[in-house]
């Protein structure tokens, strides 16, 4: 049974995605949670938050908390070497399509890489559903929207292609009728693999969807870029069904506005995370911050303590 | 006596087979070659990446691509046809 929250965190580079998830993370290991940080920011800087050489297994930071890196190149690679030992296990005239030379550059093919993330974010969704919650470090706004909004392309293409498929077996079944040939009892293999693409990309576009299983953060400052690519954010994802769950203002100086953001954001829980003169690097420090600044989060968190029983 | 008469029940069964089976053959020759094309479009829809036309996510064309062997092969088959559709189209209909 999978109980994990997945929290994501989104917003325009630069804007302090990584330091507010690693705040986020650290408070809800201290209320008790058991909590997994995933960076799936290319640039990887909980490293440099945490001070710890990270990787693809999770390192303890501290009681309930853990963090991984996934190292999006790794997953591509892996892909496309199941890929190929699939289509050299079931062709026969391999050789004769040149499929070699068209693997050698496939990598480099859009697409493959929010793919990669689809692929690890699943991976750690079926590894860590123990957890409380998995909080996600997110690369920035182009690359996020595309993650999101893959199940729900993928599902497109995918139910065209069925629609096709199933005209095709139809033709073959009337042909097999005519013709008087045993029909084929194993399914058509094509057909089975679309069917259970579709589920996977349902499954995934429901996790999504559900703000039950999923909350997305979006993290922005007080400044005119940050705020509109914000906005436009958040029209992006309504247009894939996904709503919003909480913004997170960060680096919010005491002379700063909450206006623009109150107004445009109306409904949306608002999280304020103050500017804080210390650089917030190294377990310690992001210690010291929640200690100054933790009622006020507790407070607009609201989050119930862990049922530990 | 019965053994001649089974021979030639046998023989009038067979040519009846084999009139069956052409006539069923004929029959459906339009459509499996409607079959073929519609095999070939879901492979170029599926595959279209490979002759550079419009093809759906990367991930959906490779995870399907182990399975399609006999669709690139109608594909590249479909290569050397390409240039005359006509003269196909005719074979189909048996004209000419």
């Amino acid at each position: 049974m999978n109980r994990a929250t997945n929290v994501f965190f989104m917003g325009k580079g630069g804007v302090g995605k990584s330091t507010s998830s690693a705040l986020f993370s650290v408070f809800l290991a201290q209320k008790g949670f058991q909590v997994l940080i995933v960076s799936l920011d290319p640039a990887h800087n909980q490293s440099d938050i945490f001070e710890r050489s990270l990787s693809d297994k999770p390192l303890q930071i501290a009681p309930n908390l853990s963090a991984i890196e996934i190292d999006q190149e790794f997953w591509i690679r892996q892909y496309l070497k199941d890929v190929h030992n699939q289509i050299n296990r079931t062709y026969s005239y391999l050789t004769a399509f040149n499929l070699e030379k068209y693997f050698s550059v496939i990598k480099y093919s859009p697409g493959l890489e929010e793919y990669a993330l689809i692929l690890a974010f699943e991976k750690i969704q079926k590894n860590f559903s123990r957890c409380d919650y998995l909080i996600f470090d997110m690369p920035p706004t182009a690359l996020g929207l595309r993650f999101f909004s893959l199940p729900s392309l993928s599902l497109i293409w995918i139910e065209h292609l069925l629609a096709l498929r199933k005209e095709i077996i139809e033709k073959r079944d009337l042909i097999t009728t005519i013709k008087l040939i045993k029909k084929e009892i194993e399914r058509d293999k094509v057909l089975n693999k679309i069917n259970e693409l579709r589920n996977q990309y349902q499954d995934l576009k429901d996790t999504f969807e559900d703000r039950k299983q999923t909350q997305i953060n979006l993290v922005l400052n007080p400044d005119k870029l940050s705020f509109a690519e914000s906005i436009r954010i958040v029209e992006a994802l309504q247009e894939i069904n996904i709503n919003l769950h909480r913004t997170v203002s960060n680096k919010m100086k005491l002379d700063s506005s909450f206006e623009d953001i109150d107004e445009t954001f109306t409904g949306i829980p608002m999280i304020n995370f103050p500017y804080s003169e210390t650089p917030l690097i190294g377990f310690h420090n992001l210690q010291e911050f929640l200690k100054t600044n933790g009622d006020h989060l507790e407070k607009q968190l609201s989050i119930s303590p862990p049922n530990l029983s | 006596m019965n053994t001649i008469i089974k021979s030639i029940r046998d023989r009038i069964i067979s040519i009846w087979k084999i009139f069956d089976e052409v006539a069923r053959g004929k029959a459906v020759g339009t459509i499996e070659s409607e079959l073929e094309e519609m095999e070939n479009i879901f492979g170029v829809l599926v595959l279209g990446s490979f002759i550079g036309m419009p093809a759906p996510p990367m991930q959906i064309s490779l995870d399907l691509m182990p399975l399609m062997e006999k669709e690139l092969i109608l594909m590249m088959e479909k290569v050397d046809t390409a240039n005359e559709p006509i003269a196909q189209l005719f074979s189909v209909f048996d004209i000419g």
